[in-house]
């Protein structure tokens, strides 16, 4: 009996201990972790937003609300709906986070479009997809440029009667983001935020 | 044993992937990159250190009939503290090790150093053992990351080494899981056959 009561406390012992440290350390990163990751938001959204209004031009952003833009796979805090490109006072385009459900994760886009509603930039905020494979995703030059000029009509994969190469031996994941980025541009298209004209080609 | 011999045993005699055939799921996963490999080799090999001092330094206040359940919650604990504080202090680090991470709590180098060699030995015995054995995991992943980059991607660390011709055709399959295995085969059984040798025995 003294045995067992032996082992269970230093069983909890050990357990109070990293729960204990792990805790603490918790309270100290957490609020850093967070700002770490507004901060790459931000960045990531500046970066894109170059390639609306060009480099070095000042640029505001402005949260837009759209209807059936809102993801289930969205963690609460990295649900951003679209959001406005403003320079000097006008309206120049549009940035968005598209949640895509990839071959290991949830793949994050960030993508940039003119108010025409063609992409005008794109890249990747977060994936866990294979190394070697779906993770070469996140390397611009390879994927993402392919969007470049796109726009609702002409974003399908050529495995699904479209022209955008996949990113060979992964097309779940090449998929995963061509469409997660689709229906974003379409919810957009749907709640008017493209200018007529833009849509019909 | 001195702690040179202890250090240096890991890296090929005790080889942990080669020579005891420990943590073959990172190695078969996590290879398909020289860089990934590293990454991993030095994520893991960090925490093996951390893990091998604590259970060193406890190895007398710890009962043996629930060391097991104590070792897991100390490497679990470290590898949790290791990927907070990385992701709060080196994002940039974080970014580019972070999703290897998670993965060493399950590397069973770690649970087999803690229940083979640390519980046993003094502490600078348990460091040097930890640190030998975590260069040579990282050792043994590097060289299958060779093969499969190269062959695989035409690269080495990213750096093109075939040209384009090879690299926009590659031997897939290199990267992908079956070759994995194929790679493992004849990179142990290579090592076997010089082990032989070595004995004098027959191939």
């Amino acid at each position: 009996m003294a045995d067992v009561l032996k082992l269970g406390i230093v069983l909890m012992l050990v357990a109070v201990i990293a729960a204990g440290s792990l805790g603490f350390v918790n309270s100290l990163t957490e609020p850093l972790i967070a700002q770490q990751k507004e901060k790459a938001k931000l960045e990531a959204m500046e970066s894109v937003a170059v390639s609306i209004v060009g480099a070095g031009v000042p640029v505001t952003f402005d949260s837009l609300s759209v209807p059936g833009l809102a993801n289930p796979y969205a963690q609460s805090d990295a649900v951003l709906s679209v959001v406005g490109v403003f320079s000097e006072g006008h309206k120049r385009g549009y940035v968005f986070i598209a949640y895509g459900r990839g071959y290991s994760s949830t793949i994050q886009t960030m993508v940039a479009c003119g108010l025409n509603g063609e992409i005008t930039a794109s890249e990747i905020l977060y994936q866990q997809e294979t190394p070697g494979l779906g993770a070469n995703v996140s390397d611009p030059d390879r994927f993402l440029v392919r969007f470049t000029g796109r726009n609702t009509q002409s974003l399908f994969l050529t495995a699904d009667g479209g022209d955008i190469d996949a990113i060979t031996g992964s097309t779940i994941t090449s998929r995963a983001v061509t469409l997660s980025v689709r229906r974003g541009m379409e919810a957009m298209a749907a709640a008017g935020l493209f200018q007529e004209g833009g849509q019909s080609r | 044993m001195s702690l040179t011999r202890e250090f240096t045993k890991g890296i090929y005699k005790e080889n942990p992937v080669f020579r005891l055939a420990l943590g073959m799921c990172p190695f078969l996963a996590v290879t398909s990159s020289v860089e990934n490999a590293l990454g991993m080799g030095v994520a893991a090999g960090f925490v093996l250190i951390c893990s091998n001092f604590l259970v060193a330094l406890l190895r007398s206040v710890i009962p043996s009939k629930v060391r097991i359940p104590c070792y897991i919650v100390i490497i679990a604990t470290f590898v949790t503290l290791v990927d907070l504080i990385m992701n709060a202090y080196l994002p940039d680090l974080h970014r580019s090790l972070g999703i290897f991470i998670p993965l060493i709590v399950v590397n069973c180098i770690i649970l087999g150093r803690a229940e083979g060699f640390a519980n046993r030995n003094t502490v600078p015995a348990a460091l040097a053992d930890a640190l030998g054995m975590g260069v040579g995991f990282t050792f043994a992943m590097v060289v299958m990351a060779t093969f499969r980059e190269i062959l695989g991607s035409g690269t080495w660390l990213g750096i093109n080494l075939l040209g384009s011709p090879y690299s926009n055709q590659p031997i897939l399959i290199a990267i992908l899981a079956p070759g994995a295995f194929i790679l493992m085969g004849f990179i142990l059984g290579f090592f076997n056959m010089i082990d032989n040798r070595r004995k004098g025995g027959a191939l």
